[in-house]
């Protein structure tokens, strides 16, 4: 008896010694009734254990209430989760532990709002992750992390009667008079908690490393690598995203799929396609804003470039025009901005430059037609004073991490004041679901503003 | 990896389970611990057409309702993939070989019916006060029949 109370009792007994009050109350139970055959029940609730006698009295009541026939099924007797869920007014069901009762560690238990049900109907949804990740939940559109909620009440799983049936069972059921003709209903399991959804930005920074470790270059062909080579099942594989995020931080990134490998182009073979283009534009006389895709493609495959690569270029640094579509012909306007700012990243590659030094160095390298405007690299360069001077560098947004915690403390490391104005370009793309930007300045920078009229400055937390 | 989540429920067609929930633990005796199964816990009773509900479980008593979940909740059962079934589907797809595992749904959890409250006990006259309960249904049923 004693080493029976110490075993069943070890988790509360904290609980059980602070309220002392109650220990004569346990005494009596433990002491007074016997351990017997028909005493098989405990109650820990809370911190008070009961005893719970299963007395014959109960048992023989409960054979009595079942002569109405309640059920819906075919059998003629309501069973299982039915039975629970539709116990009649006035009346009751036995519940028992089901002939297969057990842990059933393989059935999980998902909390999932009810938007997502038709996602579920359809098997639009799937978990990702690598063993070694906290798994993620994918929607078509958005991801979610998945969180275990442990419980510490008992959470009675009872299946419908047609799961985990028992023939057995089945066949007492329809054998009429038969005292399991009943409605009744069998606890499968007890869950130990459920898992929960919270929406989470995807991870795509893993996406950025991947892709860069084996950039698309000039000498691809002439030595064949097959590591760093990702298809879309790989990433999909690799990456904690949902399809329609990957797909947006695969155009974000500017990559591109090649043989079926998804590739980010080496920025140098970039600039030398970007140049070949522009070059064939003036000999040829065309026009910036009207460029025949076929022309373009053509005379870039004849300079060696691949088709895949012309048109990439295409999309990179230009945009299809409205109503392009003349005879089966499309027409592309190179994108002033980009094009723009592709010019001043290779100037500022190799470093600190005067600004006065930059903006005629830019102004000149643009294509004829381009005008540059130093709004252009809002969330590209920064400009530092130092004395009279003032100097601006590469500082760009898309080589940041792309989760907010990293992303600040980077900021900062970067500069430890920021003016709103500078600050701005570089925090606007975070979305993190359920913060605003406002709610993000707040959790990661602390505001300072000297006077009332005066621009708020940012420093770390 | 990719775990797919699987549903052969087809348009709103899941069956639905229940979940009895209580608070604390139903402690088996160790006389007992090895043949659980088929044992009976208690009695869910419904005194009346409320959704208020009693389970009787020895001579103790425990109340509560039937509470709709805020969300529903998926009951998902793992299942492995056979080595046979890796093997066929390695040659055309290499991504099937790393998931062994999917997610089937098979069932779906709507409402609960939650007992928040501490036991009653019913140890004086455990005999009247469950007798109420059970009787009345029957004297219904005679009248109706």
């Amino acid at each position: 008896m004693a080493d029976f109370l110490k075993g069943s009792l070890s988790h509360h007994s904290a609980f059980i010694y602070a309220f002392g009050l109650l220990m004569p109350l346990l005494k009596y139970y433990f002491t007074v009734t016997p351990v017997s055959e028909n005493t098989p029940f405990l109650i820990l609730a809370d911190f008070i254990q009961i005893r719970l006698q299963i007395l014959s009295q109960v048992l023989k009541i409960e054979a009595k209430p079942n002569k109405p026939k309640m059920g819906k099924t075919e059998s003629g007797c309501t069973k299982g989760a039915e039975a629970v869920l539709g116990v009649l007014p006035n009346s009751s069901i036995p519940i028992a532990y089901h002939p297969l009762f057990g842990p059933h560690s393989d059935l999980l238990l998902l909390e999932l709002d009810e938007k997502l049900l038709p996602d579920v109907i359809n098997q639009r949804i799937s978990l990702r992750g690598q063993p070694e990740e906290d798994a993620v939940l994918c929607t078509q559109s958005k991801t979610y992390a998945i969180k275990f909620v442990g419980t510490s009440n008992s959470v009675f799983l009872v299946p419908p009667s047609d799961q985990f049936a028992v023939d057995e069972n089945q066949q007492d059921c329809n054998e009429k008079g038969s005292d399991s003709n009943a409605p009744h209903a069998s606890v499968l399991k007890v869950a130990p908690g459920t898992m929960e959804l919270v929406e989470v930005a995807p991870r795509i920074d893993k996406l950025k490393m991947l892709l860069s470790e084996n950039p698309y270059k000039f000498d691809e062909d002439s030595e064949m690598y097959d590591t760093g080579l990702y298809r879309w099942d790989d990433l999909i594989d690799r990456v904690q995203a949902s399809d329609e995020e990957m797909r947006s931080a695969l155009r974000v990134l500017s990559a591109v799929e090649i043989n079926g490998y998804w590739r980010i182009v080496d920025e140098k073979y970039m600039d030398g396609i970007l140049n070949m283009l522009l070059n064939n534009t003036l000999l040829n006389d065309w026009s910036l804003n009207a460029l025949d895709e076929d022309e373009v493609v053509g005379s870039l495959v004849k300079d060696g470039y691949s088709n895949a690569i012309a048109h990439h270029c295409l999309d990179v640094y230009g945009s299809k025009t409205n109503g392009s579509e003349e005879g089966g012909k499309s027409f592309w306007e190179l994108d002033k901005r980009r094009v723009c700012v592709h010019f001043a990243r290779r100037i500022l590659a190799c470093g600190k430059m005067k600004i006065e030094n930059f903006m005629e160095e830019w102004t000149r390298k643009v294509p004829g037609g381009m005008v540059v405007s130093f709004d252009m690299l809002e969330g590209e360069v920064l400009v530092e004073k130092l004395g009279i001077q003032s100097f601006v560098y590469a500082f760009s947004v898309s080589s940041l991490p792309s989760d907010p915690a990293n992303r600040f403390s980077r900021l900062f490391q970067e500069r430890s004041k920021w003016d709103w104005k500078d600050l701005q370009p570089y925090i606007r793309d975070l979305s993190v679901p359920g913060l605003t930007s406002d709610g993000l300045l707040l959790k990661y920078t602390r505001r300072t503003q000297p006077t009332a009229d005066s621009e708020p400055v940012f420093t770390a937390r | 990896m990719e775990i797919k989540l699987k549903c052969s429920c087809g348009q709103q067609n899941c069956p639905e389970w229940a979940i009895i929930e209580l608070q604390g633990v139903v402690e088996v005796q160790p006389a007992f611990q090895d043949r659980l199964q088929n044992l009976q816990i208690g009695l869910l009773c419904r005194p009346s057409s409320q959704e208020s509900y009693t389970f009787t479980v020895g001579y103790h008593e425990l109340s509560g309702s039937k509470i709709p979940l805020k969300k529903p909740l998926l009951v998902l059962k793992k299942i492995m993939k056979s080595d046979m079934e890796i093997d066929q589907n390695d040659d055309d797809d290499d991504l099937n070989s790393s998931s062994r595992v999917d997610l089937e749904v098979i069932g779906i959890i709507r409402q609960r019916i939650l007992f928040k409250t501490r036991p009653k006990a019913l140890i004086s006259k455990p005999q009247p006060t469950v007798k109420e309960k059970v009787s009345a249904p029957r004297s219904i049923v005679e009248k109706l029949t």
